[in-house]
């Protein structure tokens, strides 16, 4: 069976973890980026050992170099592995840098796929590659409805919406020249074209700075009033981000920290103590928290070991465990130790929650809990991550800046309006693979309901 | 009876797509049988007598790429041409001619009498034989048996038409003639999916009644245009312009409080009409905002007052069509000679058809025309073409053949219509091709022509005629590449001066060509030298300033290519592949794509689920070997 395949790259270790970082890359073009990235030729099966380049010779990384020859290779094709410091920055320019080189980013289980059919693996695993396939796009789709969410989901559906608008406008003056419709000819389609332009531009800093785009695990801070939520997330953050004091009900709103532990972004959210309260601004808090918790990836349920409630937290709170989707996800903190004489300990138990004791204000225990966090992340690990949803996006934004920009200069320079339809057709393109499809007959009923055609 | 001999090819419809398909299976050597209800309408334009226009003179010029009729029959008949778009880029041009309805329908009917292969005979066709899944022949009214073996149906509206004009209905295959309803009864019996379409035509009006001097006159161009590569402006009759008037707040006043008697919206029409050619109740209903319409008056021949009036189709009441007519300017004495209707018709679901436009469920019978779904002269000729071509061949014992995506829009429209089936009447848009930089009406021949010669469509004249061109086109080019101009010689600062455009290093006027500033025609007379040859100078600077572009475009090609040839056997069972959403597996089920590109292409069907049905193939043929082996 004969199958072309473009050249696919990824970052093949788990995020954040460990000292070393592999961007793998494989297909017709892993030769020419491992040329130009060790700015020497790579010999097969050898470990070239140096700097990994940028353009312009300026060094990104040092670490070992592999190249495979096709067919000799895990997936039948030429394959590049870029062993470097990990880091997920440094990695992700690895990565970026493979992309300008002509690589595509690889979609989950893709390596293994083109493996199988390159006659790398055997009959058997074919059912487990098509699990693999599967699992993986389920989750790709979670991650990246998850990079989504929110603001940043917001502006691109804007984009598409302003970008789809003027398709309409110049496709309608190509199909339809006899419809006293020609807007290539007034002012109108450079007007919207700028519009367009500016605001990308606008969305791809933004989301380059991280304004818009999060990632990393979510984890929640709840418990009792005055359990010491604050201080917990004090001692994450290392400096005072919430205000602390004895008063119970201190803080009446959800609060939100971003860490980093060993390079792997943290959300923590801080969250109004949990009680039944007639104030209502801490009522709209203790809502918020509920809110919080139901959409967590990992919650710390502090308790205060001075109080009673310390002795069988979960059956006091029966509410609590009805706001949790799932028990594994909780980490029971046992706050406090200083004052009830508590050992720092971390015990593990058969449902799948954890209990660490701990004292915020002392820092005792946080070491124990950053480690613990760190290894929550290691098991929250799949296929793709946020982070590499996240990318994709940028690069299909990026990509469509780069053809608004080429349309525009067709338009404004030769104003040949059947080339800047073909430039905003395949910055359309860029765009669908975050939105969804877009297809040539949408645009005709678009066109249709927006301007009455019909010579 | 039975007719005492056999056909290779019968060709059911003497429209658009029948003449055409009888035509190519003709040119292509076998006996071929054009059998229609009446000779005298072979080749009748039932709605506007208009060729060509955007994205539809692609399809033209396609099918004059392979030897058909259109627009040869279009160069001897058209009264008024123009080129639209002729101010936007060369992918996007356009030809359009008003054709002379009676000139049109005496060019085809010459053209096919003078065609050897080809007998007429006029009778209606009341039932097709068929045996076992196959097709043997045909049945007509009076109960003649014709047969063959390859069978192609062409019958336009006329299966199960229903005519309306207001609240009054009754059925007709098209004003003035009787519809196909017996053959329709039968063909329903056979495992086809059947909706229904709706088309529409607006009253024409007497030009003796009509005041010009009211109206905005439109004529053609000049230089004036032609439609086939071989066509000439001497062929063509006498010029005449078309022209313009409005509706205004008086005519949708008149419509408006006459809705309820408009068949449309009083729910006695089910068919679904296209979007893009309303009727005048439909633009006024959907479009409130607007309080004025354009209207084109266009003449229907040189010999005839009749006018048609291109945007007010209707199937109001006669009474609210005079009414709405004269209450336009210029027309506020103006006479009706037929009233507009609308009609309803059956088509068939072309998802149930192979590229070949050969049926899945009968061997041998292919259909094309308006029965696909299609609306359009043009749409309905170049599957005419398709169709008699392939059951040609079919007859010869060779494989079929079909232009993808890329080559043609005749690869689009099938591709489209097989892929995504339709929901109206599916017209051309050059928005619809993806690849439309590359597939334009100027090089319809350099895409189509040589495929057309070695299946035995295109005859000698026009293979001659071709290679000459095509040689010229690439002596021309490689003269322009090895040919330097240096700064500061005579030569160079004559083309400097000339574009006003500074000359930094030495560069071939191939090179020179790609630049903005810098067109053919000015090279030429600046340099003294060049081809006089239009066509040639004209393939030669397209080629060149869309030149990144269709780079671009063509590495996309070799992608698309690659998943195509991955071919997808059509007993693949769908169900059992795990993984597969039950939406994906029922839209593929339904459409049973032929290869792995037009799976890709089916809306819904994700990147993900193509993976799956790769491996699944895979696996397939892994097994398949593997027994192979054993025996």
């Amino acid at each position: 069976m004969q199958y072309s395949q473009d050249t696919i790259a990824a970052i093949a270790t788990a995020q954040g973890r460990g000292g070393v970082g592999i961007v793998r890359v494989s297909g017709s073009l892993a030769a020419h980026i491992a040329q130009q990235i060790l700015a020497v030729e790579p010999k097969p099966r050898y470990a070239h050992y140096g700097a990994f380049y940028a353009e312009e010779q300026q060094a990104l990384d040092q670490g070992i170099a592999l190249f495979f020859k096709s067919p000799h290779s895990f997936t039948g094709e030429d394959i590049l592995e870029l062993q470097g410091h990990g880091g997920p920055v440094i990695l992700d320019m690895l990565l970026q840098r493979c992309v300008e080189l002509g690589a595509r980013l690889a979609r989950p289980g893709e390596f293994s796929e083109r493996a199988f059919l390159n006659d790398k693996l055997d009959l058997a695993q074919a059912e487990a590659i098509a699990d693999l396939i599967e699992a993986s796009s389920v989750q790709a789709a979670r991650n990246a409805l998850r990079s989504l969410q929110g603001e940043f989901s917001k502006q691109v559906h804007q984009l598409t919406e302003q970008l789809i608008s003027l398709r309409i406008f110049v496709e309608a003056a190509i199909d339809f020249p006899e419809e006293e419709i020609d807007f290539l000819a007034d002012g109108q389609i450079l007007n919207q074209l700028t519009q367009l332009r500016e605001s990308l531009t606008q969305v791809i800093h933004k989301a380059g700075q991280g304004v818009l785009l999060r990632d990393g695990m979510n984890v929640v801070i709840a418990g009792r009033p005055n359990a010491g939520k604050s201080s917990l997330l004090n001692a994450l953050a290392g400096y005072e981000a919430a205000i602390v004091t004895d008063i119970a009900g201190t803080t009446r709103d959800t609060l939100k920290e971003h860490i980093h532990i060993d390079g792997m972004p943290l959300h923590i959210t801080d969250t109004a103590g949990l009680r039944q309260t007639s104030d209502q601004v801490e009522q709209i808090g203790v809502e918020r928290a509920v809110k919080a918790i139901t959409a967590a990836d990992r919650i710390l349920l502090v308790v205060d070991t001075t109080s009673p409630e310390a002795a069988d937290p979960f059956s006091l709170w029966p509410e609590f465990l009805q706001h949790a989707p799932d028990i594994s996800k909780v980490t029971l903190i046992r706050n406090k130790i200083d004052l009830s004489g508590e050992q720092l300990a971390v015990d593990n138990f058969a449902d799948g929650h954890c209990s660490i004791s701990l004292s915020a204000r002392q820092g005792q225990g946080i070491e124990a809990l950053r480690e613990h966090l760190k290894q929550c992340m290691g098991y929250q690990q799949t296929t793709e991550s946020t982070f590499s949803a996240r990318r994709r996006h940028l690069d299909a934004l990026q990509q469509a800046q780069s053809f608004l920009e080429n349309g525009y200069q067709q338009l404004t320079q030769v104003s040949a309006g059947e080339l800047l339809a073909e430039d905003l057709r395949l910055a359309q393109q860029c765009l669908a693979e975050i939105t969804g499809e877009f297809t040539a007959d949408d645009l005709l009923g678009r066109i249709f309901s927006s301007f009455c055609i019909g010579k | 009876m039975d007719y005492p001999s056999r056909f290779d090819v019968i060709v059911i419809g003497g429209g658009h797509a029948g003449t055409e398909a009888a035509l190519a299976a003709a040119r292509m050597g076998v006996k071929t049988l054009l059998l229609s209800h009446n000779i005298e309408t072979l080749g009748q334009m039932s709605c506007n007598p208009a060729i060509g226009g955007i994205g539809k003179s692609h399809l033209v010029k396609e099918i004059d790429a392979l030897g058909g009729a259109m627009a040869t029959a279009t160069d001897y008949a058209g009264i008024q041409f123009r080129v639209l778009n002729s101010r936007k880029g060369p992918a996007v041009r356009a030809t359009r001619a008003q054709a002379d309805r009676i000139l049109y329908k005496a060019a085809i009917r010459k053209i096919l009498e003078n065609q050897p292969n080809l007998w007429l005979f006029q009778q209606a066709v009341d039932d097709l034989i068929i045996e076992q899944d196959v097709v043997r022949g045909a049945v007509t009214q009076m109960g003649l048996r014709f047969f063959a073996d390859n069978v192609v149906l062409t019958s336009g509206t006329f299966l199960g038409g229903t005519i309306h004009i207001g609240m009054e209905n009754y059925s007709g295959g098209r004003a003035g003639d009787p519809p196909a309803n017996t053959l329709a009864k039968r063909l329903r019996e056979l495992p086809f999916r059947v909706a229904r379409l709706k088309t529409g035509t607006p009253p024409r009006i007497d030009s003796r009644s009509v005041d010009f001097s009211k109206l905005i006159e439109q004529p053609g161009d000049t230089p004036l245009p032609v439609m086939s590569y071989l066509g000439k402006v001497e062929q063509h009759p006498r010029q005449i312009s078309c022209w313009i008037t409005h509706t205004n707040t008086k005519t949708h006043d008149i419509i408006s409080s006459n809705l309820d008697r408009s068949p449309m919206y009083a729910g006695v029409i089910e068919g679904v009409g296209p979007r893009y050619c309303p009727s005048i109740e439909d633009k006024i209903t959907r479009f409130a905002d607007k309080d004025s319409h354009q209207v084109f008056l266009e003449p229907e021949g040189l010999e005839t007052n009749e006018l048609y009036p291109n945007g007010i189709s209707t199937s109001l009441p006669f009474d609210v069509q005079l009414d709405l007519v004269r209450s336009m300017q210029g027309l506020e004495n103006a006479y009706i000679m037929r009233p507009g209707y609308a009609i309803e018709y059956d088509y068939f679901d072309p998802r149930d058809l192979h590229y070949s436009l050969e049926t899945k469920c009968v061997q041998g019978l292919f259909f094309a025309g308006q029965i696909n779904g299609t609306t359009g002269y043009e749409e309905a000729g170049v599957q005419g073409l398709l169709a008699g071509s392939n059951a040609a061949l079919r007859a010869q014992g060779k494989d079929s053949w079909h232009p993808t995506r890329d080559e043609a829009y005749l690869g689009v429209l099938i591709d489209d219509l097989l892929t995504m089936g339709t929901q109206e009447p599916y017209r051309m848009f050059t928005s619809r091709a993806e690849y439309r930089l590359i597939l334009r009406e100027d090089n319809a021949d350099m895409r189509l022509t040589e495929k057309g010669r070695a299946i035995g469509l295109v005859d000698d004249v026009r293979w001659a005629a071709f290679e000459t061109k095509r040689e010229a086109i690439e002596r021309e080019e490689q003269r322009l590449r090895s040919t330097w101009v240096r700064p500061n010689t005579a030569e160079g600062d004559a083309l400097s001066s000339h574009f006003n455009i500074p000359l930094a290093h030495e560069y071939n006027l191939l090179n020179l060509l790609t630049r903005p500033e810098i067109d053919y025609a000015g090279l030429k007379a600046v340099t003294g030298t060049g081809v006089a040859d239009q066509q040639v100078a004209e393939q030669i600077e397209i080629r060149t300033k869309y030149a990144g572009y269709i780079t671009r475009q063509q590495g996309d090609i070799a992608k698309l290519k690659a998943s195509e040839s991955i071919s997808i056997p059509a007993d693949l069972d769908y169900t059992k592949i795990s993984g597969l959403s039950k939406e994906v597996q029922l839209k593929l089920t339904d459409i049973k794509p032929t290869n792995l590109g037009q799976a890709s292409r089916i809306p819904g069907v994700t990147p993900a689920a193509i993976s799956l049905l790769l491996v699944q193939l895979k696996r397939r043929q892994a097994n398949q070997n593997l027994e192979v082996s054993e025996q």
